[in-house]
């Protein structure tokens, strides 16, 4: 497929994004739409994160290096912040559709065949693993809550199941991902009326 | 034959399979985990098989292990490190260091495409993942080129190589990975970074030792620039101003690590905020530049978790049913060696890099082979490098390499796939050439290490 030249001075990611990565055009429902706009709203506001991580990270040099303190607090701060961005992330990613794909023969499928792939993986492969996951990170969560386990570092930070109960929940919000994509595909393979360009849109 | 044999062979085939319907990564690996361990739970309970597998030991483990992977302190350099190289992307320094470096070197013959490479390893150090700086380098350089009369095929080779040292250069999140995956005190990010230095640094002046003499032999490939301006104290000390910020920071960020002032956590962290200055002081810094860049951020450092999710989940299941001792045992039987083992673990590895990218090639093979490799003798930073090297050689190379789909991505039309297989073959060849040399003077990997803890 011939393309134009990008000029290097307007190359911003959303052109690296669109050169990088295949979308599939998928059909929007008013309950997808609902389950996607919560998860990347979330996702918006947790990318954030990396921001305040990059924030606590400098204070913690400065507090080592210059005023010659303990840092152990502001270390566990960066790994609770850096693992519940990217276990919200993970949600977001579905939405967005960048999950990595070996799309060698991906790509030259029809629409309705990758429609397929994507709906016999979401019920066979993703489901299942979300759901046995949930399962067991609920009790996992809810022990660290009953036990009111705290860091094994004295100085560490208190209430580790804050963080723990991310877990379950990036699992929740996966699954409403999973979900969301699930009714999508399955309106464009089984719905009555043939779908046109007018309600086809990119994913948000 | 043992059974794990048989589950070992069944759950490979089952992830090669799925793979290929173009199913993302992450979830085929997380799905085949689920489906071996209904399987391997059936034949323990209902057929008798002689295994010692049931939910306790396979996918009952997966909040705990996901919990390590939020809880581990190296892995927080990940996503700083993504920030970072995201950051200079989009603070303009690329450009403004290509439209510098160039005036230095766009006199001599072949000068543009030097100032390819020496752009490629500088910004090497900032990115990592191998799309991201195969299609920067490819948009930054390759219309340069092109308008100043390159043969087509040394253009888009020299683009297409220097964008996949991007892996290997550090700072590199995938050693950040491997040091994560090795899990030893013999391999520290640290030690993975400085064993990668000379590799990368060695690597990069082959490529424009081959430029330089190429277009010496052959002038019509890679003639010197018309327009050029002759290179006076002025000049030097413009291009002097425009290199040093990307400089600084590399060698902030890397120094601090060698120096042993910093952990690569820190660093990573120091690192994304310089990046941000930079991206001020060339004006580039706004709401919009800083909400892209975070956006970015998750999604690439998401993407790369959520694989490490599944190849989690598929380990546990995958040592669950015995493949652990099958592969081990697997590797030792074969009748070459240990130099032998070694090359096989190679060959497999380059093989695998034409389907897989490295997040998983990392995740699931380094963590299984590198035991072995060490119990044979062989220094693990050494065999880690040697591995690196090798996947990236294994994106330069037709018909699938990654680094070719996406350079073809960014590539005006009447550039065509033979031109790029043909541009990259001899950069392969400098690659099997530095994997020689590497793997026959191992100091080049391990004499920086060695003399960092005297």
């Amino acid at each position: 497929m011939p393309k134009t030249v990008l000029d290097p001075a307007q190359l911003g990611l959303t052109e690296l994004d669109h050169d990088l990565n295949h979308h599939t055009e998928l059909p929007r429902t008013a309950i997808s739409d609902f389950l996607e706009n919560i998860i990347d709203k979330i996702g918006y506001v947790c990318s954030w994160l990396w921001l305040v991580a990059v924030g606590v990270i400098i204070c913690t040099v400065a507090a080592r290096y210059v005023f010659g303190l303990g840092t152990v607090m502001l270390e566990e701060i960066q790994w609770h912040l850096v693992g519940a961005a990217w276990l919200v992330g993970l949600s977001y990613t579905i939405v967005h559709d960048d999950h990595v794909r070996v799309d060698i023969i991906h790509e030259n499928l029809s629409i309705r065949s990758q429609a397929k792939v994507e709906l016999f993986g979401i019920l066979l492969l993703l489901l299942p693993f979300l759901l046995i996951s949930l399962w067991e990170m609920v009790p996992y969560a809810m022990s660290s809550l009953s036990q009111n386990e705290t860091s094994q570092s004295p100085n560490g930070l208190p209430f580790r199941w804050i963080l723990k109960s991310v877990l379950p929940f990036s699992m929740v919000l996966l699954i409403m991902a999973a979900s969301a994509r699930l009714i999508r595909v399955s309106v464009l393979l089984f719905s009555k009326k043939p779908n046109k360009n007018n309600n086809v849109n990119k994913s948000i | 034959m043992d059974i794990s044999v048989i589950f070992v062979i069944g759950i490979f085939l089952t992830f090669g399979m799925l793979l290929f319907t173009g199913f993302p990564v992450a979830w085929v690996l997380a799905g085949t985990s689920v489906i071996w361990t209904v399987i391997g739970i059936i034949s323990v309970d209902y057929f008798g098989v002689d295994l010692w597998f049931d939910w306790g030991s396979s996918l009952g483990l997966i909040p705990e292990r996901i919990w390590d992977l939020v809880g581990s302190d190296t892995l927080v350099a990940l996503p700083m490190f993504i920030f970072m190289g995201i950051m200079l992307d989009q603070s303009g320094i690329a450009e403004k260091l290509m439209s510098n470096i160039v005036k230095l070197f766009g006199g001599i013959r072949g000068g543009h495409a030097v100032t390819v490479i020496v752009i490629g390893m500088l910004l090497a150090a900032t990115t990592g993942i191998i799309g991201a700086s195969v299609v920067l380098l490819g948009v930054l350089s390759i219309p340069v080129m092109m308008k100043n009369n390159y043969s087509k095929e040394l253009a888009v080779g020299t683009a297409c190589a220097t964008g996949t040292l991007g892996i290997l250069i550090p700072p590199s999140i995938m050693l950040v990975l491997m040091a994560d995956r090795l899990a030893t005190p013999d391999a520290s990010v640290g030690d993975l970074f400085m064993g990668a230095l000379f590799p990368g640094l060695m690597l990069g002046a082959m490529y424009v030792t081959y430029v330089l003499v190429l277009a010496a032999i052959k002038p019509s490939v890679a003639p010197a620039s018309k327009d050029h301006v002759k290179v006076d104290a002025a000049l030097f000390w413009e291009i002097f101003k425009a290199v040093i910020p990307t400089l600084g920071l590399i060698l902030m960020v890397l120094g601090s690590i060698f120096a042993g002032i910093a952990t690569p956590t820190e660093a990573s962290g120091v690192g994304a905020a310089g990046a941000i200055i930079l991206a001020a002081i060339n004006g580039r810094l706004s709401f919009k530049v800083m909400q892209d860049t975070v956006i970015a951020t998750t999604k690439t450092a998401s993407f790369i978790f959520a694989i490490f999710v599944g190849a989690t989940a598929f380990s546990v299941v995958l040592r669950g049913l015995g493949g652990d001792e099958v592969i081990k045992n697997a590797l030792i039987g074969l009748p070459f060696g240990p130099d032998g083992i070694l090359l096989t673990i190679l060959f497999v590895v380059f093989l695998l890099g034409f389907f897989l990218d490295w997040v998983e090639i990392t995740l699931i093979i380094l963590p299984l082979v590198a035991p072995v490799v060490q119990s044979l003798g062989f220094d693990v930073v050494w065999f880690t490098i040697l591995f690196a090297v090798c996947l990236q050689t294994s994106f330069l190379t037709p018909p699938v390499g990654f680094a070719l789909f996406y350079i073809k991505g960014v590539c005006p039309p009447e550039i065509k796939v033979s031109h790029i297989y043909r541009g990259v073959l001899p950069f392969i060849m400098l690659q099997l050439v530095g994997l020689a040399l590497i793997y026959y003077f191992p100091k080049i990997v391990t004499w920086l290490p060695s003399i960092a803890y005297g």
